[in-house]
């Protein structure tokens, strides 16, 4: 057993060295921070995998400026700290021209914000809250933040004809942000936020929190949670009635719905990031070619599309010298550029315009995406 | 549906009854709030039975913990701070066996025996020891051993929360107030663990040793008890009950490695507040705590504000524990009841 462990240990160590072996002078080497392991590391082996698909096909289209391209994939382990450290190793030891990391936003902010402070170029692939925007002028997003997606999800609401809602959303940046922009457009959209209730994450019970919205009588509920807490909050709504004759819409459903017994959402629908947008096919059926199965997440897209961008950005600005290379990634977010994930603009915060949203509704286990 | 909004607003009713046109005083000129102003007085009781019972399941939640440290502080005069996470152990350990395929209720008492042997085996290697020198050690060890069992979780199981795999049905409605299944069993289980835990107490010769070990341990030893068998069979029993306290619990939403230290202030002054070294009094002490967290997160603040509602958040509610420590330990460190206790 141990000498399996310490052949194990060799292994991982070798093969970190071989990752990591030295660039070869004539490649154009951009940088990668990414859960590859930690409670996130299925994204994260996603979005490696979107990232290898995309530098794949970009040097079989001839590469960028001329040369081939290559990513250093680093791993955040899911800690900020970890985080900042990979991406000051691919700064200063690498000098890349550009960072694309990481995937939750309390990561991908604080790395934002030391690669803006060095000036560097930031590509986020994958974090939606909306502190994100305030990272600074060097931070970009290829994914929607939470006022694009929660004005896909207030639309989707009032379709369904229910105009007074009960908002509850966890306590911390994305939930915030999540129950304000939602306000926001629904309120525009005619529709009414009854009450907005936010809770504390990792309670025993949501029982309290749900008689809270309970009091506001709403047409619907609509909730945003993570895995085993979307769980318990649907199983004490039902165990309350909170889901006789009253709908339940989750935000983000894909976070929540694996974790939750199909007797307590019956009924539930929700919204979630697209995998794939227009034109995105392509890639679907390459990622299922190479790795024989599909998706692992909604992230390995956006992951993709951020190196095609970079490259894009690489080969639009003719060098890699950071001003020139900043002002190609602005002219690009105007024109646009198509990815995986549909065509990519990004708006003056640098942030992306419009994406792919999917809207689900449950059928026993699983989830259907319907239209 | 106004059948719907009688969840959590017992006080806002109050608020509202000028707008209703009720014959009640008027407690309240503000009458910003429409979508609640249908609650009349059946639906203020309602509300007032839905508020009572929510005041009395959040005691059940507080009492096996808080009556395990009181009993335990009687004997070994420090508040052993591991006994929250006893729950925590009972809870995990219920769990694993009823996931291996053990009835509830045998995974169950095998988790509170296992709970309780594992609290004499810590009293034994740990707390005796360290009790030697000083009980503020021995306090300060508790808090090490608590957090050196969070690690061991974290460890363990991880960061995320675990349910039982339980049937869930829908609640009842008792005179308008929502009651489950597994609520029934909580409060079942608790009367009868408490039940037992005070007929041992007042009824039998091991009881009568430990209120003579607990009043006066010198004088005990004196007469022919064994006080240190007393004080692990003791420290057993309050194992049991705080593992008893963490199932329950658990059957109720779910559990993760942050419950122990969730649950230490609201327990700690429960305790206090019923005189620690007094066992039943904690229950009093839990009704308390359980009331005034009630009122915080049940009354709808939203008419004072301008809005039709609004409520503070769930996790303002140990703010009330706090509060009421504070005031008790300035003015009443005895606890509601006197007791032989003194100083907390």
């Amino acid at each position: 057993m141990k000498k399996i462990a310490i052949g194990a240990t060799f292994a991982a160590v070798f093969a970190g060295l071989v990752a990591t072996a030295p660039v070869r002078a004539e490649d154009i080497t951009i940088g990668a921070v990414i859960p590859l392991s930690g409670a996130s590391a299925t994204t994260g082996k996603d979005q490696s995998r979107g990232i290898e698909l995309a530098v794949k096909e970009i040097n079989a289209n001839g590469g960028v400026l001329g040369k081939q391209l290559k990513v250093l994939v680093e791993d955040s382990g899911g800690k900020p700290q970890t985080a900042i450290d990979a991406a000051k190793k691919l700064v200063s030891v690498d000098k890349v021209p550009i960072v694309i990391g990481e995937y939750s936003s309390g990561n991908t902010i604080p790395l934002g914000q030391y690669l803006v402070q060095e000036g560097m170029p930031h590509i986020n692939p994958a974090s939606t809250s909306g502190l994100v925007r305030g990272i600074g002028a060097t931070s970009y997003s290829v994914v929607g933040l939470d006022n694009v997606s929660t004005e896909f999800a207030a639309q989707d609401v009032i379709d369904h004809g229910w105009k007074k809602v009960a908002v509850l959303a966890m306590n911390n940046a994305f939930g915030q942000g999540v129950a304000e922009e939602f306000k926001k457009h629904f309120t525009a959209k005619g529709g009414e936020v009854a009450t907005t209730v936010m809770y504390t994450i990792g309670q025993s019970t949501y029982r309290r929190e749900l008689q809270q919205v309970e009091a506001a009588a709403p047409d619907a509920y609509v909730f945003t949670a993570y895995g085993t807490e979307g769980a318990l909050i649907m199983q004490e709504a039902f165990e309350l009635g909170l889901q006789e004759g009253k709908p339940w819409y989750s935000i983000l459903i894909t976070m929540m719905n694996k974790d939750t017994p199909a007797d307590f959402k019956a009924g539930l629908i929700g919204m979630d990031v697209g995998y794939i947008g227009e034109g995105g096919d392509a890639y679907k059926t390459e990622y299922e070619k190479t790795y024989g199965e599909t998706f692992l997440s909604a992230y390995g897209g956006y992951a993709h599309d951020a190196v095609l961008f970079a490259a894009a950005a690489l080969n639009k600005a003719g060098s890699t010298d950071k001003a020139a290379v900043l002002k190609a990634i602005e002219d690009l977010g105007k024109e646009g550029l198509k990815g995986a994930t549909g065509e990519i603009k990004l708006d003056a915060d640098g942030q992306r315009t419009h994406q792919p949203y999917l809207k689900f509704k449950v059928e026993g286990e699983n989830l259907v995406a319907y239209d | 549906m106004p059948d719907r909004d009688r969840g959590g607003h017992f006080y806002s009713g109050l608020q509202h009854r000028p707008i209703a046109g009720c014959t009640t005083p008027s407690l309240s000129h503000n009458a910003g709030s429409s979508a609640a102003a249908s609650a009349g007085i059946a639906q203020t009781e309602k509300s007032m039975f839905q508020f009572l019972f929510d005041v009395l399941i959040r005691s059940v939640d507080l009492a096996l913990i808080a009556v395990a440290l009181s009993a335990v502080y009687s004997l070994i005069k420090f508040p052993n701070v591991a006994l929250v996470q006893y729950a925590v152990v009972g809870a995990f350990v219920a769990m694993s066996l009823h996931a291996a395929g053990l009835p509830l209720l045998v995974a169950g008492f095998a988790s509170a025996l296992f709970v309780g042997l594992l609290a004499v085996v810590f009293n034994i290697l740990i707390f005796e020891r360290l009790l030697k020198s000083d009980s503020a050690i021995a306090l300060i060890g508790s808090l090490a051993l608590s957090m050196i069992l969070s690690a061991v979780f974290l460890l363990a199981y991880g960061p995320t929360a675990y349910r039982f795999k339980l049937q869930v049905s829908p609640a009842m409605r008792i005179l308008g107030a929502r009651i489950t299944d597994h609520q029934v069993t909580t409060l079942v289980l608790t009367t009868v663990a408490l039940g037992l835990f005070a007929l041992i107490l007042f009824r039998t010769s091991l009881g009568r040793e430990m209120r003579a070990t607990a009043t006066n341990g010198v004088l005990a030893a004196a007469t022919g008890i064994d006080t240190r068998r007393v004080t692990n069979i003791v420290v057993f029993l309050s194992g049991m009950l705080a593992a008893l306290g963490g199932i329950t619990l658990a059957m109720r939403g779910s559990v993760s490695i942050d419950l122990g230290t969730n649950m230490m202030l609201p327990v700690f002054a429960a305790a206090i507040l019923g005189g620690l070294g007094n066992a039943l009094g904690a229950v009093v002490g839990a009704i308390v705590i359980a009331a005034a967290e009630t009122v915080i997160t049940n009354t709808n603040i939203g008419p004072f504000i301008g809005e039709d509602f609004y409520f503070l958040p769930a996790s303002y509610a140990p703010v009330a524990s706090f509060a009421i420590l504070v005031v008790f330990l300035l003015f009443r460190p005895r606890g509601l009841f006197t007791s032989e206790v003194n100083r907390v």
